[in-house]
């Protein structure tokens, strides 16, 4: 019975997890001008992310440490550096993406601007992060973070053509536009596969004491978290392509986002959309906050764990609070929200093959996974991902130039 | 009886000669056992294990691009030798040098 | 071949102390070559500055320069004997008291002056942990 309380948690966490700024802007903006033609980049991402997010489950499960553990202990300081680097700058823009997301939602619901919000939601943030254990960040917000289930229900309410809508799942090729089609999947696929989130869920099977006794609630919490997180992240898509495609709205700021719920559920959509935004925001503020921490401290060998007293762990503890306050930064001296998070989606998914790359090495390796090495399916997926990320990595720049917009 | 000290990182990497000077590997790993001494139990290093990446052996420098290479295995010609440490003369320890001729190595391929 | 790998399983391990402490990674293995004998591995070492040896020269001097910087006394890197290793597995077990080694300079500092100024940083753990495994201990995080 309580096993099967942790996976439906697990779940719940991965569908609150998966939609923030992130796959908010970038699928609304696929919606509104390109239609539901780019949904299949969605579906790519997120069984990506599955697959990566069971990995490295099965990874810290199976050998007690984080995935970050054996990056720096398998291949040694100096290829380390190279992940430690590039995770942590991207993160670091992705983090003062979504702080930009909450203040952004805080100044819609209150006329104040969100330069000051911004400083605020550190505050509260860092409170958090301060006082409350792992599972009251990563419980608490993944609860919260249902209530992006309006989004699921604004698509219904607007009567999608289901027709249209599965072909779109098929990849294909756009007529006009291509280098901002292109430039669109690229950044559905840096906010669906972020190298913070299979970080983190690493790092967060060790605090939960996960072992091999875990690996089945892994599978399914990975699977299920990611479907119902995708599912959520189509629905934006959905209702973008059938509010602003329409009428040739193309996106540029968070406020025209808004009024995607509007037209479906009225008032209360304008309402639950701000909710969503400053909750789901809210939550992957704390996730990223704590990814990077975990970085440092489980590379270079600090103690750690969310759940000690900061004087315990004090080097974590200051990184994190370090990293938190100067993430506020970008927004706090007015740099736009959404263009930040349109950067750091693209710079993500540039990042990918070196968090990706050596999975393939850990994951084959049976001093690391025992009996418990990837079997040819999951090679055969990673190798697919991994060939994507190669693929993103040299494309990302360019389109970011050619299609950025 | 001199000791000299020196780091593991001074070591790993090194490329093996043999008597002829011709390369014989990379210096991948070093295996130590226990054994009893007077003051306590001291970790000797008994075996060398060198690495030949044949063709690739300019990727063979990083941590990465060996394990890359070894699971590639024969495709990119790679062999282990297990060298005893007996025949590996540490003189000059930036230059490791085999004492006994590369024939009477025992080689194993990856695993 | 039962040996133990010093790359494998040794180098960048995690190391902890004998309050089951987290106190950094071996940054660096010592061996001592003795004429005649096998080498013999004979310290450990832990610390930014070995740490940056090995990545290469410019980060030598990052480190120098960071240390001079913050004025930090010596250069934080602690020698663990080998002889004070108990047990080699996920992680490596040495019979130190970290709050003694140099490389935890850092830690205790951040500790004493920081962080416990703040209200809410001192005591064990936070809220209560259920169903622990294996009796692992909260602090292994």
């Amino acid at each position: 019975m309580k096993k099967w309380l942790e996976v439906a948690l697990g779940v719940v966490t991965g569908i609150g997890g998966f939609l923030e700024v992130g796959s908010i802007a970038t699928s609304s903006q696929a919606g509104a001008e390109f239609g539901y033609r780019l949904a299949w980049v969605l579906l790519l991402g997120t069984a990506s992310l599955a697959f990566l997010m069971e990995m490295t489950g099965r990874l810290a499960a199976v050998s007690h440490r984080s995935y970050v553990d054996l990056l720096r202990e398998h291949f040694g300081i100096r290829f380390f550096l190279v992940p430690l680097v590039a995770v942590f700058l991207v993160s670091f823009l992705v983090l003062a993406s979504e702080i930009g997301g909450v203040s952004v939602a805080l100044q819609m619901a209150t006329g104040v601007s969100l330069q000051w919000w911004a400083v605020l939601v550190a505050v509260a943030g860092w409170l958090l992060l301060w006082r409350g254990t792992f599972k009251v960040v990563e419980q608490g917000t993944a609860m919260l973070g249902l209530v992006a289930v309006a989004f699921a229900a604004g698509a219904l309410k607007l009567h999608p053509q289901w027709g249209a809508l599965g072909r779109a799942l098929v990849p294909s090729s756009p007529a006009h536009d291509r280098a901002r089609y292109w430039y669109l999947a690229v950044s559905i696929l840096g906010a669906s596969i972020s190298p913070y989130l299979y970080l983190f869920y690493s790092a967060g099977a060790i605090e939960d004491h996960w072992t091999t006794e875990h690996l089945w609630t892994n599978r399914i919490t990975a699977a299920f978290g990611n479907l119902f997180g995708g599912t959520l992240a189509l629905a934006v898509l959905v209702v973008a392509a059938l509010v602003f495609a329409p009428r040739r709205i193309r996106v540029d700021g968070y406020e025209q986002i808004a009024l995607l719920l509007s037209t479906p559920l009225g008032r209360a959509g304008f309402v639950l959309f701000l909710a969503t935004l400053f909750i789901t925001c809210f939550g992957s503020t704390l996730e990223i906050t704590l990814a990077i921490a975990y970085l440092l401290a489980q590379g270079f060998g600090w103690q750690w764990s969310e759940n000690l007293k900061p004087g315990k762990d004090a080097r974590f503890a200051v990184a994190y609070s370090v990293v938190l306050i100067a993430a506020v930064v970008p927004t706090a001296v007015g740099l736009q929200p959404l263009s930040l998070t349109n950067v750091s989606m693209v710079l993500s998914a540039a990042s990918l093959p070196v968090t990706v790359l050596p999975l393939m090495v850990l994951m084959n390796d049976e001093d690391v996974m025992s009996t418990h090495a990837n079997g040819w399916p999951s090679n055969l997926a990673l190798a697919a991902i991994a060939l994507l990320s190669l693929a993103l990595f040299g494309a990302a720049i360019p389109l970011q130039i050619l299609g950025g917009g | 009886m001199s000791a000299r000290e020196i780091r593991l990182g001074d070591l790993t990497g090194r490329v093996v000669r043999d008597p002829d000077g011709r390369s014989v590997g990379r210096i991948e790993e070093l295996c130590a056992e226990i054994a009893p001494r007077e003051g306590g139990n001291d970790y000797e290093v008994v075996v060398f294990h060198v690495g030949a990446y044949g063709a690739f052996e300019a990727l063979a420098g990083g941590r990465f691009a060996q394990h890359a290479l070894k699971r590639a295995g024969k495709l990119v010609g790679y062999q282990r030798y297990e060298v005893p440490w007996d025949w590996l003369d540490f003189s000059d320890p930036e230059h490791p040098r085999l004492t006994r001729r590369r024939s009477e190595l025992t080689s194993r391929t990856s695993s | 071949m039962g040996g133990l790998r010093l790359v494998h399983e040794v180098l960048d391990s995690q190391l902890v102390d004998r309050r089951k402490e987290k106190i950094g990674r071996v940054d660096a293995l010592v061996l001592e070559l003795r004429d005649g004998e096998p080498p013999c591995v004979a310290a450990i070492l832990v610390g930014g500055a070995v740490r940056a040896e090995r990545v290469g020269r410019w980060m030598v001097w990052l480190n120098r320069a960071l240390r001079s910087l913050a004025r930090a006394r010596g250069d934080g890197v602690s020698r663990i004997s080998f002889d004070a290793v108990r047990r080699i597995a996920d992680t490596i077990e040495v019979d130190v008291d970290g709050e003694s080694l140099p490389s935890g300079r850092l830690e205790r500092w951040l500790a004493e002056k920081v962080v416990c100024r703040i209200p809410g940083a001192r005591g064990e753990g936070k809220g209560h942990e259920q169903g622990q495994q294996q009796g692992e201990h909260v602090g292994d995080g």
